[in-house]
């Protein structure tokens, strides 16, 4: 299983291959917010810290909103979009403003 | 009939329109002293911007504005600080109107604008240190989201050190006069239309100060009321000290807030109410109290809130539902920021029992985190039932307090 670190709640959370970071969120009570839940409001970016190799893709739609926030988008998804992609590894995420 | 054109500077003038009847606002503000849609035009060497449009209501005093002072050529620039229609149903037909105009919006607002707008129209995106130039005059763009709306940008003229604010430092206030040391005493609604618009946005506030004050500013220009000339820096320092009030008591204290929020007619959820404190309070740095709902007010209420790390709430389940009183504590809530404030629902129960679980689907709406399922007990609590209570408020602290949660899903 892979593991999902949420920094800004404490939370460590073991989860298999294909789940949402949805699902996660809702199973944890984490304070992860979420707006439209469909790629286009951005009220959901989040900091991916490290492990984004264990993360899914992003679409080009998620690509673009991403860039219109005008900051470096290396480290960022939307975590609508996102599910784990891997049987193992650890994703450290963060989605409180700094 | 629209009066004499406003001047802030040999090349800024104000064309924007009033609104003195207007005594609701976007619902939910009362505007005693009706408001004003502020736009305003600003002319270089090589051409003119036009920041932000009006309510379409209002677009005839604000094109009469505008023709007194440019043709519709001139436009090289339209800027709207974000899209809210009290500022952009004007929108369209000026772009009608000015053929050389491009739209300046927000990285945010492109998302947006197609619901705005019906209709396909031509944009330039704008993020901080993204400049425009009309030749003799600079604008520089700083991104404020979130202030109010996701997509809020501000603006500066260099050599005019004029700041457009867009919302912020907005007043509803109607005042022909104009300027701050010209209108009537409009201290009360600066403050309301800071509590109502700005308060559920602390953190972005205090991030917009921080990009506003690299800036050398001497007049503020925001999109509704007064414009600021006389000391910006003051309506700059009062924004600072509302939006830092509550992290200054809490680096005062050092402890973290756990507040228990409860209405009972038997006392059942009363007593459940008295053990979760007690057990929260056990936890060193917390400072846990509890509050009666049936004897608060709604401005206390969000006083409380706010001030609050956790938010316990406790409702007996009467006819299927929780009571208004809860209810009402939490649509407060749409007034602050939540920024992942701990929450927690219990009560006492008949034969349903939905009360909890329904405070707790709607704190979840409301982005609290919710790391425990709600507490219920059916009827009067026995002495094992006021155990779990207490190891309830004990496990909500802690997290609280930081404790590092792991599991499995
Ligand atoms: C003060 C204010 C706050 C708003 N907050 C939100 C919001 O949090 N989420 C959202 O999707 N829309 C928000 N909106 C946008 C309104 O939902 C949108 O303008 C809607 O079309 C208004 O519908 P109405 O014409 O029926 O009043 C807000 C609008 C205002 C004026
Ligand atoms: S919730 Fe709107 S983009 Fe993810």
């Amino acid at each position: 299983m892979a593991t999902i670190v949420l920094l800004d709640d404490n939370i460590r959370v073991k989860v298999s291959d294909g789940t949402t970071l949805r699902k996660v969120a809702l199973k944890t009570g984490a304070s992860m917010e979420f707006g439209c839940r469909v790629g286009d409001c951005s009220t959901c970016v989040a900091y991916v810290e490290s492990g984004m190799e264990y993360l899914n893709e992003k679409s080009e739609k998620e690509h673009k909103v991403l860039q219109m926030l005008g900051e470096d988008t290396r480290e960022l998804r939307l975590m609508c979009q996102c599910e784990v992609n891997a049987s193992e590894g650890e994703v450290l995420i963060s989605y409180r403003l700094a | 009939m629209i009066g004499a054109i406003t001047a802030l500077s040999d090349s800024v003038f104000f064309t924007g329109v009033f609104d003195p009847k207007i005594r609701t606002f976007d619902i939910i503000m009362k505007t005693a002293n009706g408001s004003s849609y502020n736009s305003y035009l600003v002319r270089g060497s090589e051409g003119v911007a036009i920041m932000d449009t009006v309510k379409k209501e209002f677009s005839e005093p604000f094109f009469q504005r505008v023709e007194l002072l440019c043709d519709y050529e001139e436009i090289k620039y339209i800027v709207l600080h974000h899209l809210e229609p009290d500022h952009s149903g004007a929108l369209v037909e000026l772009m009608g109107r000015a053929p050389h105009a491009k739209l300046i919006i927000s990285g945010r607002a492109v998302m947006m604008l197609k619901g705005i707008i019906k209709e396909d129209i031509p944009f330039e995106v704008a993020n901080t240190g993204k400049t425009i130039s009309l030749g003799d005059k600079t604008i520089e763009f700083l991104s404020t989201p979130f202030l109010h709306w996701p997509d809020t940008m501000s603006s500066y003229l260099h050599e005019e050190k004029i700041l457009f604010s867009g919302d912020v430092f907005g007043s509803h206030y109607y005042d022909e006069r104009l300027f701050d040391d010209e209108v009537g005493d409009f201290s009360y609604a600066f403050k309301y239309y800071y509590d109502h618009i700005m308060r559920p946005f602390k953190q972005y506030v205090l991030q917009a100060l921080k990009l506003y004050r690299k800036f050398d500013i001497d007049i503020i220009a925001p999109l509704h009321g007064p414009i600021l000339r006389t000391n910006p820096k003051y309506y700059l320092d009062k924004y600072a000290q509302w939006s830092s009030e509550e992290k200054f008591r809490k680096n005062e204290f050092g402890k973290k807030m756990f507040s228990v929020f409860y209405i009972s007619s038997y006392d059942n959820t009363h007593e459940m109410a008295v053990k979760i404190t007690e057990g929260a309070d056990d936890i060193d740095g917390v400072i846990a109290s509890m509050y009666d709902l049936s004897s608060l007010d709604e401005n206390t209420m969000i006083d409380l809130l706010e001030e609050s790390d956790a938010v316990v709430i406790g409702s007996p389940t009467i006819n299927g539902d929780a009571v208004k009183p809860a209810w009402d504590l939490l649509s407060c809530m749409a007034f602050l920021e939540n920024g992942g404030k701990v929450g927690a629902t219990f009560g006492s129960y008949g034969w349903t029992g939905e009360a909890a679980g329904m405070l707790h689907d709607r704190m979840r709406g409301l982005k609290f985190r919710l790391p425990t399922e709600p507490l219920k007990v059916k009827l009067i609590p026995t002495e094992e039932d006021l155990e779990s209570c207490t190891g309830f408020g004990r496990e909500v602290a802690e997290i609280m307090m930081g404790k590092m949660v792991e599991m499995e899903i």
